[in-house]
């Protein structure tokens, strides 16, 4: 059952408990990944985009409704095989990072290799492999106090591509960076897609990514508002239109 | 629908490398949670001998030693009921400053590194793994912590025991009497110090992923 769907998630809801009160973060969503596509999730802050993220990744459990990976429902699985797909089938970068600190880098990248099984040498020859290619060839030996933040989020990357997952999730890549290094960021996610085939889930509310995206997901108030093609974008991006979408988002609010 | 695979259970060889690695980078942590257990050990080792050497007065001194302590109006002193509940007292209160001390050092090293546990979990960690590497870890500095404080509190015990007593404090403690405190702290440094990492550690990874690597504690 090899579908052109890497992800489908059907009606997923989930609640949170604010105290008392019940706060439905996703209240039914529909949508499909489609293998090797650049997919951005737009959103104002609580609109439940890091939710949509978290179930996609299964890094959380839906309260409603299915989330299948790659022909798996994620609600059955067990913990082993939870972890098994963290390890195997996803990628993940966070706004902040994330890296081990008392990890080099290359320890870092290794980490999840060392999770999946992978010997020592073989380990350390293949994160060197990827460092060099997120051009930090010569900072495999520096902990991530010693680097920059760019530097630190090119390590995730490379720790993110480790195991050559299929998915690779990034929760707001460029949140924590400056214009030209979130775009250097955004830019190596990009070549992942083009070289290796990967399929790119980013939630962001950064309008550098929409550049790179193929598709775009709205989602205000725990639903999904618009889905838009890449050639939609085209038009808007930049200027006056911009700034007019952004505002007719966060009127919605 | 094809059989899911499952991630692979890390050898205890490679779970040691890594506890062992992060205690040596987070040496200055290591060195302040190691020292805190020690302390709080040497606290109750030397409390729990010196009231060992101070019970046996009456039958292990010898008449030259009870006759000088009776004139300095010492042994009386020493063995009123009215001391006896102090020594209880401090007993007690070393008791609890073992516990508080160290159930309150590991669960502040553990909870500040929820977002490594999280972070662990989303790489493909394991809970068992987080488990056994925080067990590595506190089993580690829980042994050596213990031990070093164990030491520590026996030498202070004797030296006061020999200002007090001069060199029949060597004779004062039965070997058993010694023995059993050293076992009884040994087990109670070490236990506390496990249990400590342990439940936090494990509440953690317990916890999905994002919650772990969100919670500001």
């Amino acid at each position: 059952m090899a579908s052109d769907h890497i992800i489908s998630a059907r009606d997923v809801k989930r609640r949170y408990m604010m105290g008392e009160e019940v706060v439905w973060a996703l209240a039914g969503v529909d949508l499909d990944v489609h293998r090797g596509e650049y997919l951005s999730i737009m959103g104002p802050s609580g609109s439940g985009k890091s939710t949509l993220f978290n179930m996609i990744g299964g890094l959380d459990r839906p309260t409603e409704g299915t989330v299948i990976m790659d022909g798996h429902d994620v609600r059955k699985m067990d913990l082993r095989q939870i972890a098994y797909l963290r390890c195997h089938k996803v990628g993940f970068i966070f706004q902040t990072f994330n890296l081990i600190q008392v990890m080099t880098a290359e320890q870092n990248v290794m980490l999840p290799m060392t999770f999946a099984g992978v010997s020592d040498e073989e380990a350390s020859r293949r994160a060197r492999e990827i460092l060099e290619r997120v051009g930090l060839g010569k900072r495999y030996d520096h902990r991530p106090g010693q680097l920059s933040g760019g530097q630190q989020q090119r390590v995730a990357i490379a720790r993110s591509m480790a195991n050559d997952p299929d998915i690779i999730l990034a929760d707001e890549p460029t949140g924590n960076l400056d214009l030209k290094t979130g775009e250097e960021i955004i830019n190596m996610l990009a070549m992942f897609r083009d070289e290796f085939g990967k399929t790119i889930i980013s939630a962001t509310h950064d309008h550098k990514m929409l550049a790179a995206s193929d598709r775009v997901v709205y989602l205000v108030d725990g639903k999904i508002t618009e889905i838009k093609q890449r050639h939609e974008l085209k038009i808007e991006q930049g200027g006056i239109a911009d700034k007019k979408a952004e505002t007719k988002l966060s009127g919605r609010q | 629908m094809r059989e899911m695979e499952q991630i692979i259970i890390l050898p205890y060889r490679k779970v040691l490398q890594i506890a062992w690695q992060g205690m040596r980078i987070r040496l200055l942590k290591t060195f302040l949670v190691t020292s805190c257990i020690a302390l709080a050990l040497a606290f109750l080792t030397f409390i729990m001998c010196s009231n060992g050497m101070v019970e046996q007065l009456g039958e292990r001194a010898s008449e030259q030693l009870q006759q000088r302590l009776a004139r300095e109006g010492l042994l009386e002193q020493l063995l009123s009921t009215e001391q006896r509940s102090q020594t209880a007292w401090m007993l007690g209160i070393a008791l609890m400053i073992s516990f508080a001390g160290i159930v309150n050092a590991m669960l502040i090293s553990v909870t500040e590194r929820f977002r490594e546990i999280g972070t662990m979990k989303c790489l493909g960690g394991l809970d068992s793994f987080i488990v056994k590497l925080y067990l590595a870890e506190s089993l580690f500095q829980g042994t050596v912590g213990t031990t070093i404080g164990i030491v520590v509190g026996v030498v202070l015990a004797y030296v006061e025991g020999l200002n007090r007593f001069g060199s029949e404090a060597f004779q004062l403690l039965p070997i058993v009497t010694l023995v059993q405190i050293l076992v009884i702290s040994f087990v109670a440094g070490v236990v506390l110090t496990v249990l400590g990492a342990l439940y936090p550690a494990w509440s953690a990874a317990k916890m999905e992923p994002v919650d772990a690597m969100r919670s500001e504690v």
